[in-house]
């Protein structure tokens, strides 16, 4: 820390050497993963990178319908959320009361409570109203089971922004809820992109929920997709894998863009399920 | 203030805001009392749709007899005398508790050793962050299926490269105690990151000079580990700590993608065991009596644990 010259840079680079090879075992999976997919098919033509398992599963498989299903499915999760979260949030960051703080401390209990108590029952009724094997019913879900998290999140992003702002705009005339949209909400467009992504990040990868209620195969998403994909097709690593790197590519590309934007980490995510 | 959520003010938000001193105040008056009831409204519907209706079907059907599609006779607490008195439930809790403390125990001594590698001088420090986060943002379906080329059949890789060295040929998800080991390295494998970016912003919070003086009064790297840094992040540690034994408990997909609760039922948690028994055993009741059983456990530790976070956000 203090220690300057050829020691410390002997440290350094030691360091730089012991994270890499942890780095490089670690990642050692998803490299596997992608390379699997870019090699060419058996019986296809001898290339060293091909995308003959790209072409192969999306002619074979409704590897198309399940990215469908799940960017539609995620895309919902994430604005209904931030719509229900959002204010909630609000009333967290800014209420000073004995009720809101038992709210608190129901959220945290809900955060913990297990997924596949609420689940099962979920199932019985929404199969009951015909909604079982029905995108629209993993949508409600996530909503509710990312929001806690979201509302923390949300929360904690508004407790940055000083209340004197809002109180400015009220004496100027504003309502209080113009004060909430036009001032805070306004103010606080990293804080909606964090909650965005962990929503983001919760529904593209859950797998209890989806392979609970999803039963037809043109409402996959893509995790129930893949794994059932895989059970028909163990064999064909390389057309796994292509269905896997399709999975992985929109949470790693979000995050590859906003991870700035993100700093929290899988609080409730996991929070959540994981 | 920066232009990103610091992940401390979340950990302060989920503490009901006991810490924040210098949080702004909005005084509580009736009219803006109202205003706060309607933007609270959808989310304590959905709460109330979501958690609350689910959690009081799940207790009525707990004394029923029932399947997923007739709702049967009552039958009491026989359910959860017959879940108490099976040796596969037992067996699940002893496995639950195994991948819990391995879970924790394990991402965070890596998440915080990487922490501590990245937060020193490191050549290109930002491409391993962002690179160490892969395992956590990729989905656990996919690195399932890679675990399982890796580790599945005796000729995967791994198997393979055992039989080089000459290790013989491990069945990694075969044997009991091998698959058991295998579902505790993956957890670890997909939380330590987690764990990394918890870490990193207790470690980027403590003030500099604090190093800078105790190594003028002669502190060694190893005393500055144990009495500035351990201390000093000692609440992030214990609410890390608390979140990952949830994430754990609660974990499916980690532990039934890749063994499906198997070979038999080594690697079957509580979680798995209810999913298993309301789904393939058709077992309604005694499925949704050990997922209340777990509700209730979580309930109680999560009441206790939200207390003591919140008692040390106010000393800290």
């Amino acid at each position: 820390m203090t220690a300057a010259g050829p020691s410390f840079d002997r440290a350094t680079a030691l360091r730089t050497a012991g994270v890499f090879v942890f780095t490089a075992i670690a990642l050692l999976p998803i490299g596997a993963t992608i390379m699997l997919s870019l090699r060419p098919r058996p019986g296809g033509e001898p290339a060293l990178i091909s995308l003959q398992n790209f072409r192969h599963v999306f002619e074979t498989s409704l590897v198309l319908d399940w990215l469908g299903n799940s960017l539609m499915v995620s895309l919902f999760t994430v604005v209904a959320a931030i719509i229900v979260s959002a204010p909630a949030g609000y009333v967290i960051s800014r209420g000073r009361h004995k009720v809101i703080e038992g709210y608190s401390l129901l959220l945290f209990i809900v955060q913990s409570l297990p997924i596949i108590t609420a689940v099962i029952p979920l199932f019985i009724l929404f199969a009951r109203l015909g909604l079982a094997d029905h995108l629209g019913a993993l949508v409600i879900i996530y909503v509710a089971g990312s929001l806690s998290v979201a509302t923390w999140m949300m929360a904690a992003y508004f407790d940055s922004i000083p209340a004197a702002l809002e109180e400015a705009a009220w004496i100027d005339g504003c309502s209080v809820f113009g004060g909430f949209v036009r001032i805070v909400l306004r103010n606080s467009l990293p804080g909606v992109l964090s909650t965005a992504i962990f929503t983001f990040l919760l529904s593209w990868n859950d797998y209890l929920v989806a392979i609970v209620f999803l039963k037809s195969d043109d409402s996959f998403t893509l995790p129930i997709g893949l794994q059932s994909f895989f059970q028909q097709t163990s064999t064909d690593w390389g057309a796994v894998m292509a269905v896997s790197v399709i999975t992985m590519m929109p949470p790693v590309i979000l995050f590859a863009l906003l991870n700035r934007y993100f700093s929290v980490g899988g609080i409730g995510g996991s929070l959540s399920s994981q | 203030m920066s232009d990103r959520t610091d992940p401390l003010d979340v950990v302060r938000a989920a503490q009901g805001r006991s810490g924040g001193a210098s949080r702004p105040r909005t005084d509580w008056s009736a009219s803006r009392g109202r205003l706060f009831l309607v933007l609270i409204a959808p989310s304590v519907l959905l709460l109330a749709l979501l958690n609350a209706y689910p959690v009081a079907y799940a207790a009525l059907q707990s004394v029923r007899n029932g399947t997923l599609i007739t709702a049967g006779e009552f039958v009491g607490l026989a359910n959860f005398a017959k879940v108490l008195q099976s040796p596969d439930f037992w067996h699940a809790v002893r496995f639950t508790a195994i991948f819990t403390i391995s879970g924790v125990a394990g991402s965070w001594l890596i998440g915080m050793a990487l922490a501590l590698a990245l937060q020193a001088r490191i050549h290109f420090g930002g491409v391993f962050k962002v690179l160490l986060l892969l395992p956590w943002v990729v989905p656990i379906v996919v690195s399932s299926m890679a675990w399982n080329w890796l580790v599945a059949t005796p000729d995967s890789p791994m198997p393979a490269l055992a039989r080089f060295l000459g290790f013989g040929t491990p069945l990694f998800l075969a044997d009991p105690v091998l698959a058991a080991v295998t579902v505790c390295v993956f957890k670890i494998w997909c939380s330590f990151p987690f764990m990394m970016l918890m870490m990193s912003a207790a470690l980027s919070a403590i003030d500099r000079s604090v190093y800078e003086a105790s190594s003028l009064d002669g502190a060694s790297a190893r005393q500055q580990l144990f009495y500035i840094t351990l201390p000093l992040t000692r609440r992030t540690t214990y609410i890390s700590w608390i979140l990952m034994t949830i994430f754990c408990i609660n974990d499916f997909p980690t532990i039934y993608l890749l063994t499906a609760g198997g070979p038999i039922d080594a690697t079957t948690s509580l979680i798995v065991l209810a999913y298993r028994l309301v789904f393939q055993n058709f077992q309604t009741g005694p499925g949704v009596a050990v997922a209340l059983m777990m509700t209730a456990a979580m309930v109680v530790v999560s009441m206790v644990l939200f207390r003591q976070i919140r008692k040390s956000g106010a000393t800290a």
